[in-house]
C-alpha cells in the first residue's frame, strides 16, 4: 500500500540541470543497506558460528560465546540473525527483480500497444491487486509448498499488480511523446522503439517502485512466517526470528532485539533510499509557504 | 452520454476482474494438496464417509460442474454452507463484518485525521531543495514497523498491566501506525506537487497568508491522491486484518477465511476472497466518483 | 495460521493445547512442576471446597472441536473435541489421578469373570432436558458405538454383545479378555447418548449436545466461543459449583497470554513450552504444567525404498537422543518413552530398549555401513504448530552426528496430513506427530498394528510378531505378567522403529489465583483440561 502515492505519471527524466545527486539520508539508506548485505555474507556467518548448531544452554543472555544471546534451542542468536538478513534480503531482492523484470515487460507492452493486449494485461494485473494480498500470498504457498521458492512468488504476485499499472500510465505517457513519435515514422521496428524509446524513459519508475516493492516483499515474507508459511527450519529469517522473539519478548528479550532493530533499519534504510531516488528520477521544483 | 458509456464500461470490466478472482481462488482451493476429505474427516475416515461428504456438498462433480453451480448460487445471494460449522456462509460473514468493519473505520478515522494535517504540515514547512529529513524518517518509521511485531508488543506489555486488550481502540491503533505514516507521505507529496502550480504563485503574488492558500487552493486540489490511498487502505482492512486479528482474539473476517484456508472448508474461502475483491473493487469506483467531484480536472482519468 | 487443524488431523488422537505448543515451568523446575504446593498427590491443583459456589467461569483454549462429524461424540477423534464434549456428556466410568477406573454413570460393576462386566447404574440420573437416563440409553449407546466407524471403536476391544438385565443393570460381555475395557470406556466417545431423542429423531447429536454432565450448551459460534450454563438436573448436587463457564477460542498464543494476564480468562490452555518463565512477573497468574501420556513419535515410510530396510529404520531411531529432545525442544518437560506411554502405571523403560543401548550415533553410523546406507539422506515432514519443528531441528542435529542428511519440510497440517495419510502407499520419506497416550499402556499400542489403526497403512506394514504381542498384552491380567507382555510390546516396536516413539507432550495451564480455584490432575490420559472443571470455584473479589 505504501506504493500508493499518486496515479500520475512523472516519469520522464529531465534535464541533468535539475536532476539532483542523492541527498545525505538517502546516502545513510544505501550505506545501511550495503552494511547489511556484507554482514550476511557467508564467510562472516561463517566466522560468527553454526546458525543451526546447539552451542548453550537454552535462552541465555548474551555472553562469551553467544554474543547475542540464545534462543529457544540453544543454539548462538547472533549468525542465525546475520543469515536471517541474507535470507530475507536475498529473498526479497530475487523476488523484486522478478517483478521489476514482468512488470517492466508486461507495463510497458499494455501501455505501448494498447487494445486488446493492454485490455487483458490491465484485467489481469486487476484481478491481482483486487484479491486480498495475504490470502494470495498463503494461498501460493499452500499450493507450492512452503519454502523459499513459494514466498518468492507470494511477493511476486502482491507487487506486480501496483508497479504493472505505474509503468504502464508511464510508458502512455512517453508513447505519445514526439520522440517516439519520429522514431516510429522513420520506420524504427516495435523492439528497437521499445527498447531505445521507451524503456529507458520508465527505468525511474521501476526503480523507485522496486525501492518500495522491496520493502513490501520484507514484511510479506515476515507474514508469512508468522503464519507459519515462510522459510522452512532450520533456516533463518528476518520473520522467523521476529516471529520467535515476539513469543519470548518479555522472557528472553534479545531474542526480538536484534533481528527487530535489523529489520526495521533495513525497511528503513529502503525507503529512504527509495525516496532519494525518486527525487533523483522524478525531481520537482518545491516551494515554501512560510 | 459519454460518461454514461463510460460508467457502463467501468461496470463491466469490475465484473470481468470479479469472474477472475472467482476462478482464480476455485482453482487454487483445488490445486492445494491436502484434499478437504482427509482434512475435514481425518486419518480415520474411511471411503464411505469421504464419499457422504463429497455427495453432501457437491464435490464428487466434475470440477466445472461445481463452479458452475458455485457462480449460480453466488449470483441469486446463496454464498453455500461451511463443512465445518454446517452454517450458511452468509450468516457468518455477516456476523465477522461489523467486528471488521469497526476496526477498519477507526483506523482509517485516525490515518485521515491524524494523517493529513501532519502531511499538510510538513509539505507546507519544507524548504526548497528538499529536507525534511525528521519528517521523512518518522514516517518512514511508520511504514517500516511490521505489524506483527508491533502487535505482539502491544498486546504483551498493555495484557502485562493487568489492561484489558479486548476493545477495539488497540488493534485500531496498532494498524492505524501504517495508515497515519503512508496517509502523511501521500498527502506531503500530493501538497508538494500543488505548490508548484501557477495558481498558487498568483495567489502568493496577491499576498494570501500561507493557511488561507492551504485551505482555498491546495487542499482540494491535493484531494486526489490521499482519497486514492484512502480508498485502497480502507478496502485493504475491509478484506480483513489477519495479523492484528490473531494478536487480539477478533473474530473478524480475514482469521475467518485463512483458517478455513487450513482447513480445506472451500465455500467459506471462496465467499470470503470474493466478498473482500468486490470490496475493493468498489470502493475504487467510489473513489474514482469523488475525486471527479472533488477535483474535476483529475475526473475520468481513465 | 496456526490455526487449528491443525493438530487434529495431525496429532490423530488427540490435540489440546498441545497442537499449540508443548509445555512449560520455570527453568529448573523439573516435569510436572505443580502450581499448588499444597496439592495432594496426583493433583497439580485442588479447588477450595470452603469458597461459595456460584459465580462464572472464563477459560480460554487454542481451538475449538471442528469436524465434519459435528458434535456426535461417538465419531469425535480429537481430545480437544472430547475436552469440550466432556462436558456436557457422561461416561459409565471414569478416571482417577492415577489412571484407575472410578464410578460415573455406573454406580460400580463386578467383572464375574474376564470376559463379562456387570455394570450397576447409579440412580436419579437425568439429561438436561430432565428426563431420566434408562438402561436402554445406556444399551443403545454402546451398540450405536460399536456399529459406527469411528476411531474409538477400535480401542474398545473385542466386545461381543451389550445386554440390559434390569432396568438398572447392563451386562457386555467380550469376546476375550482385554484389560484395557474400563480405561476405553472412561473417554468422551463412550458417553450414554440420549437414546430416546435420537431414535425419535428429535435430535440430531451431530448439530446439538445433550448429556447428563454437569453443563449445558447455552450457545456456540464456530471457531469463536461457547458459553455453558449449569445443568440443574445433573446428578451429582452440588456441582458445577460455578454457575456458568464460557470458553473463548484464541488461536493465537500470544492472546491467551494476554487474557490470562489482564485476567479476561480465569484459565487458559497454553502452548509455549517456556510459558512459565515468560509469566513469572505477571501478578496473581499460576502456571501449571500438566504431564500427560501422550507422546510424539517418528514415522519412518517403510514402504519407501529408504526405509525398508528395518537396519536403516533401526539405525535412525539408535542415533536419536531422546534426552536432548525432551531437554531442548521440550524445555525439560517431556520424558523419554517407549511404546508403552512413560508414566502409566506398567509401562516399560525407555532406557533398557535396543535402540538406547545399541551405542548411539557411532553404533548407528556403523549399522548404516552394513546396510549399506552410509549417506543416508532424508525428508521429515512436520506441520508448522510448536513444538514440533523445535523436535524436528533437534532430530536434525542428532542424526548429524551419525553422518544422516535430514532436510526439514514444514508445512501447513491439511497439507501434511494430506501428505501423511492421503494415499496409500504414501510417498513421504519420515513424518512427526504425536498420540494421545490414553489411561492404559496397552492402548496406544494398538496403533502399532496396521490392520486395527487402518491409517498407518500406507506407511507401515503389519508385523506378525508384533500384532501377537500386543494382542496378548491385551488380554493378559494387570500385573507382573503383563508389565512382562507390555515390556515385550516395547522392545518388539522398538527393533521395528516404523512408528519411533520419542518423548511425551506435557500440557501447561495458567490461571488467575485471584479468580478461580480450579482442580487439576497432575497427569493426563485424554488432553483433558476441563476434566475436573465441575469442580472449579470462582473467587470474587
Amino acid at each position: 500500500m505504501k506504493m500508493l502515492r499518486s496515479g500520475r505519471a512523472r516519469a520522464e527524466i529531465r534535464g541533468g540541470a535539475r536532476a539532483r545527486g542523492l541527498d545525505p539520508l538517502s546516502l545513510a539508506g544505501l550505506a545501511c543497506l550495503l552494511l547489511l548485505v556484507l554482514l550476511a555474507l557467508g564467510s562472516l556467518v561463517d566466522a560468527a558460528g553454526d546458525p543451526d548448531a546447539i552451542v548453550g544452554p537454552r535462552l541465555r543472555p548474551p555472553g562469551p560465546g553467544w554474543w547475542l544471546g540464545t534462543d529457544n534451542l540453544g543454539r548462538s542468536v547472533l549468525p542465525r540473525v546475520m543469515e536471517g538478513v541474507g535470507t530475507t534480503l536475498l529473498l526479497s531482492s530475487a523476488a523484486v527483480l522478478v517483478t521489476a523484470a514482468l512488470s517492466a515487460g508486461f507495463g510497458v507492452l499494455a501501455g505501448y500497444r494498447g487494445g486488446y493486449l493492454n485490455e487483458l494485461i490491465m484485467r489481469v494485473v486487476e484481478v491481482l491487486y483486487s484479491f486480498p494480498a495475504i490470502v494470495l500470498a498463503v494461498l501460493v504457498a499452500a499450493v507450492a509448498g512452503p519454502g523459499q521458492l513459494a514466498a518468492l512468488a507470494g511477493i511476486v504476485l502482491v507487487t506486480i499488480p501496483l508497479m504493472t499499472r505505474l509503468v504502464r500510465a508511464a510508458a502512455v505517457a512517453v508513447a505519445g511523446r514526439d520522440y517516439v513519435t519520429a522514431a516510429v515514422i522513420s520506420g524504427a521496428r516495435l523492439p528497437r522503439v521499445l527498447g531505445r524509446h521507451v524503456l529507458p524513459n520508465v527505468a525511474g519508475t521501476i526503480a523507485v517502485q522496486g525501492t518500495y516493492a522491496l520493502s513490501v516483499g520484507i514484511s510479506v515474507e515476515g507474514g508469512l512466517s508468522f503464519l507459519g508459511f515462510g522459510v522452512q527450519p532450520p533456516q533463518a529469517s528476518l520473520g522467523v526470528l521476529i516471529r520467535q522473539g515476539g513469543t519470548y519478548m518479555m522472557a528472553a528479550p534479545w531474542l526480538i532485539i536484534g533481528p527487530g532493530a535489523v529489520l526495521v533499519l533495513a525497511i528503513l534504510s529502503i525507503n529512504v533510499f527509495g525516496d532519494g531516488l525518486r527525487d533523483r528520477f522524478e525531481p520537482r521544483e518545491t516551494r515554501s509557504l512560510v | 452520454m459519454r460518461l454514461l458509456l463510460w460508467w457502463g464500461g467501468r461496470a463491466l470490466s469490475s465484473a470481468v476482474t470479479l469472474l477472475g478472482i472467482s476462478v482464480l481462488i476455485f482453482a487454487a482451493l483445488r490445486l492445494m494438496p491436502g484434499g478437504f476429505a482427509e482434512t475435514i474427516l481425518g486419518p480415520f475416515a474411511t471411503p464411505e464417509q469421504k464419499a457422504a461428504l463429497a455427495a453432501r456438498y457437491g464435490l464428487d462433480q466434475s470440477v466445472l460442474a461445481q463452479y458452475g453451480h458455485w457462480l449460480a448460487a453466488v449470483g441469486t445471494g446463496d454464498l453455500g454452507t461451511s463443512m465445518i460449522s454446517r452454517q450458511p456462509v452468509a450468516a457468518e460473514l455477516a456476523a465477522r463484518l461489523p467486528v471488521t468493519a469497526r476496526l477498519t473505520l477507526l483506523a482509517v478515522a485516525a490515518a485521515v485525521l491524524a494523517g493529513v494535517p501532519l502531511g499538510v504540515v510538513t509539505a507546507v514547512r519544507a524548504r526548497p531543495g528538499g529536507g525534511g529529513g525528521a519528517g521523512r524518517l518518522l514516517s518512514g518509521l511508520g511504514v517500516s514497523v511490521p505489524e506483527f511485531a508491533l502487535g505482539s508488543l502491544v498486546v504483551f506489555v498493555v495484557s502485562r498491566y493487568g489492561l484489558q486488550t479486548t476493545g477495539y481502540l488497540l488493534p485500531a491503533a496498532v494498524l492505524s501506525i501504517f495508515a497515519i505514516s503512508a496517509t502523511a507521505r501521500t498527502t506531503r507529496d500530493a501538497v508538494l506537487g500543488v505548490l508548484v502550480e501557477q495558481h498558487i504563485t498568483a495567489a502568493v503574488a496577491r499576498g494570501e497568508t500561507p493557511w488561507f492558500i492551504v485551505r482555498h487552493h491546495v487542499l482540494r486540489n491535493a484531494a486526489g491522491p490521499v482519497l486514492t490511498l484512502t480508498a485502497t487502505v480502507t478496502a485493504y482492512l475491509l478484506g480483513g486484518a489477519l495479523i492484528v486479528e490473531y494478536l487480539f482474539n477478533l473474530p473478524g473476517i480475514g482469521s475467518y477465511v485463512v483458517q478455513a484456508v487450513g482447513r480445506r472448508d472451500y465455500a467459506v474461502v471462496q465467499a470470503g476472497v470474493l466478498l473482500a475483491a468486490a470490496v475493493f473493487i468498489v470502493m475504487n469506483v467510489l473513489v474514482d466518483l469523488l475525486v471527479g467531484l472533488v477535483d474535476p480536472r483529475l475526473g475520468r482519468r481513465a | 495460521m496456526r490455526y487449528r487443524l491443525a493438530c487434529g488431523a495431525a496429532a490423530v488422537l488427540t490435540a489440546t493445547s498441545a497442537c499449540a505448543g508443548g509445555t512449560a515451568a520455570a527453568p529448573g523446575t523439573p516435569g510436572g512442576a505443580g502450581a499448588d504446593a499444597t496439592a495432594p498427590p496426583g493433583y497439580l491443583a485442588l479447588a477450595d471446597g470452603k469458597l461459595p459456589a456460584g459465580g462464572a467461569l472464563t477459560f480460554a483454549v487454542h481451538i475449538d472441536s471442528g469436524a465434519a462429524t459435528g458434535l456426535d461424540p461417538q465419531l469425535a477423534d480429537v481430545a480437544t473435541s472430547w475436552q469440550l464434549m466432556s462436558l456436557v456428556y457422561e461416561t459409565l466410568v471414569t478416571v482417577g489421578p492415577d489412571f484407575a477406573p472410578k464410578p460415573a454413570l455406573a454406580e460400580s460393576w463386578e467383572t464375574p469373570d474376564p470376559k463379562t462386566y456387570l455394570f450397576h447404574l447409579r440412580k436419579g440420573v437425568a439429561f438436561s432436558n430432565g428426563r431420566e437416563m434408562t438402561a436402554d440409553d445406556v444399551v443403545g449407546s454402546l451398540r450405536r458405538l460399536l456399529a459406527a466407524k469411528s476411531v474409538w471403536r477400535g480401542q474398545l476391544g473385542p466386545v461381543e454383545k451389550v445386554v440390559k438385565v434390569d432396568a438398572g443393570t447392563v451386562k457386555v460381555t467380550l469376546a476375550r479378555p482385554y484389560t484395557p475395557f474400563l480405561a476405553a470406556l472412561a473417554n468422551v466417545p463412550a458417553a450414554v447418548l440420549p437414546m430416546k431423542e435420537i431414535e425419535a429423531g428429535s435430535l440430531d447429536p451431530a448439530k446439538q449436545m445433550l448429556g447428563t454432565g454437569p453443563f449445558k450448551v447455552k450457545d456456540h459460534r464456530q471457531d469463536v466461543s461457547w458459553s455453558f450454563v449449569r445443568n440443574e438436573h445433573y446428578w451429582d448436587k452440588g456441582k458445577p459449583a460455578a454457575d456458568s463457564l464460557s470458553v473463548t477460542i484464541a488461536p493465537e498464543e500470544a492472546a491467551r497470554v494476554a487474557a490470562v494476564q489482564n485476567g479476561s480468562a480465569a484459565l487458559a490452555s497454553l502452548g509455549n513450552v517456556d510459558s512459565a518463565a515468560m509469566l513469572a512477573g505477571a501478578t496473581d497468574v499460576k502456571v501449571a504444567t500438566q504431564a500427560t501420556t501422550d507422546f510424539y513419535y517418528l514415522m519412518l515410510n517403510s514402504r519407501n525404498p529408504k526405509f525398508a530396510d528395518p537396519r536403516v529404520r533401526q539405525a535412525v531411531n539408535m542415533a536419536l537422543d531422546r534426552k536432548q529432545i525432551a531437554e531442548v525442544a521440550l524445555g525439560g518437560q517431556g520424558r523419554p518413552t517407549g511404546v508403552t506411554p512413560a508414566g502409566l502405571p506398567g509401562a516399560c523403560d525407555p532406557a533398557t530398549l535396543p535402540s538406547a543401548t545399541g551405542g548411539g550415533a557411532a553404533g548407528a553410523k556403523e549399522l548404516l555401513a552394513q546396510a549399506g546406507a552410509a549417506n543416508l539422506s532424508f525428508t521429515l515432514s512436520i506441520y508448522a504448530t510448536e513444538p514440533a519443528p523445535a523436535v524436528a531441528q533437534v532430530i536434525q542435529q542428532n542424526l548429524q552426528q551419525a553422518g544422516v542428511t535430514v532436510k526439514i519440510e514444514q508445512m501447513d497440517e491439511a497439507s501434511w496430513a494430506g501428505k501423511v495419510y492421503g494415499k496409500a502407499p504414501a510417498t513421504f520419506d519420515s513424518a512427526l506427530s504425536w498420540f494421545a497416550g490414553y489411561a492404559d499402556p496397552g492402548m496406544v499400542t494398538t496403533w502399532w498394528n496396521p490392520d486395527v489403526a487402518g491409517f498407518n497403512q500406507g506407511f507401515m506394514r503389519a508385523d506378525k510378531d508384533l500384532n501377537t504381542l500386543i494382542a496378548r498384552a491385551g488380554e493378559t491380567p494387570a500385573g507382573p505378567e503383563r508389565d512382562k507382555a507390555l515390556a515385550e510390546v516395547c522392545a518388539k516396536a522398538d527393533t521395528d522403529s516404523q512408528m519411533v516413539p520419542l518423548v511425551t507432550r506435557p500440557a501447561t495451564i495458567a490461571y488467575r489465583a485471584d479468580a478461580v480455584s480450579p482442580s487439576l490432575y497432575a497427569t493426563e490420559g485424554y488432553g483433558n483440561l476441563l476434566r475436573l472443571v465441575a469442580d472449579a470455584r470462582v473467587k470474587r473479589g
